[in-house]
């Protein structure tokens, strides 16, 4: 019972207001073709597979990894976390204890990123770590697996959630996601205005 | 900032990117939470913030600002000991002794949460907290010493 009104407590944190970060302006509706909106999702895709964001984006095991060119090979995150199916750690370590908000960038090299928001594995259903392009533009397109959202959702998705800023901004000597959040945002809104095509279409 | 330590509220004028762990180590004299990686690495740092194990290196002024802090000071007395602090005596857990206030304070974090962990969970929520001496075996018998204990009380 304590942990479910810990977990209550801990997703119903603010976030900030959308349209406070990105501009949110989608190209107009029949102006983006096929191939453009591929193009659009093989970016999407170079960012959806980094490990700034798919570490978090993990399976059913609900273990966090630790990959990417400062971490030499790819492994579980340390010290034996398992976010649990709460996503949060509240089965047995909240992943704020380590990952406390906080305002500003922790630059620390090898320190727990943190931001202005609780941290958080994104659901199973979107699970990317080692997943093809194929899988992850079938997944981001699928109501039932990626929030009910359609484009404009998932950029303001994109525009307010604050793990999701620190992909680009992640400090202590880690690679950023490629690009931008806002040239990623405008990938989004030219795949959702192509029909968001994929390559086994 | 302010903040309640053990009871006692605190006011306390520092950086708001100060570590929670300075704050209650320099400013508060409250030495028993130690320094091991300062990275939250170690563990050895452990405290609660409103009931939840943080560890106090990672934790900013700011952030810390307006909440309930316990230290190991504040866990039990020399009187009336925490569950947790009489089943390490039982079980003569430390060897040096240094990660053990971190120790302590994870292990009733967990048994806060998860009043009756098997094996496996003590191990995966005990695994953040480091101890060189290796009292790993001592640490899993002590923490299941408490949580009858506490089933008991």
């Amino acid at each position: 019972m304590k942990r479910l009104a810990l977990m209550l407590t801990l997703l119903s944190a603010p976030a900030l207001a959308e349209g406070e970060n990105v501009t949110i302006d989608p190209p107009a509706d029949g102006t983006v073709s096929r191939a453009e909106g591929l193009l659009a999702f093989a970016r999407i895709y170079e960012v959806t597979s980094h490990p700034r964001c798919s570490n978090c984006h993990v399976g059913a095991d609900n273990l966090p990894m630790w990959s990417g060119p400062s971490y030499g090979r790819a492994r579980p995150h340390g010290m034996n976390i398992n976010a649990g199916e709460s996503r949060i750690g509240a089965e047995y370590v909240l992943c704020s204890t380590c990952h406390a908000e906080r305002a500003s960038l922790n630059d620390v090299p090898h320190a727990a990123p943190q931001v202005a928001m609780a941290w958080q594995l994104a659901p199973v259903e979107a699970e990317w770590f080692g997943k093809s392009a194929v899988e992850i533009c079938n997944q981001l397109r699928d109501p039932d697996r990626n929030g009910g959202r359609d484009h404009l959702e998932i950029a303001s998705h994109l525009d307010h959630d604050l793990i999701l800023h620190w992909a680009w901004n992640p400090g202590g000597g880690r690679e950023p996601a490629p690009y931008s959040l806002q040239a990623h945002v405008n990938d989004v809104l030219a795949w959702g205005v192509a029909g968001f095509p994929c390559e086994n279409d | 900032m302010r903040l309640t330590v053990n009871g006692k509220a605190h006011e306390v004028d520092v950086e708001d990117d100060m570590p929670l762990l300075w704050v209650l180590r320099d400013e508060l004299g409250l030495t028993g939470t130690k320094y091991g990686c300062g990275i939250a690495q170690c563990g050895a740092c452990t405290v609660h913030m409103d009931g939840i194990a943080v560890r106090s290196c990672q934790v900013a002024a700011a952030t810390a600002d307006g909440t309930e802090v316990t230290t190991i000071e504040g866990l039990g007395t020399p009187a009336a000991l925490h569950a947790v602090q009489e089943a390490w005596v039982e079980h003569q857990v430390a060897q040096c002794g240094y990660c053990q206030s971190g120790q302590i304070m994870q292990a009733a974090s967990l048994l806060d949460m998860n009043p009756e962990p098997t094996d496996e969970d003590i191990d995966i929520v005990m695994s953040g907290n480091l101890c060189r001496c290796g009292t790993y075996p001592r640490i899993r018998a002590a923490v299941k010493t408490a949580a009858q204990k506490l089933q008991e009380a």
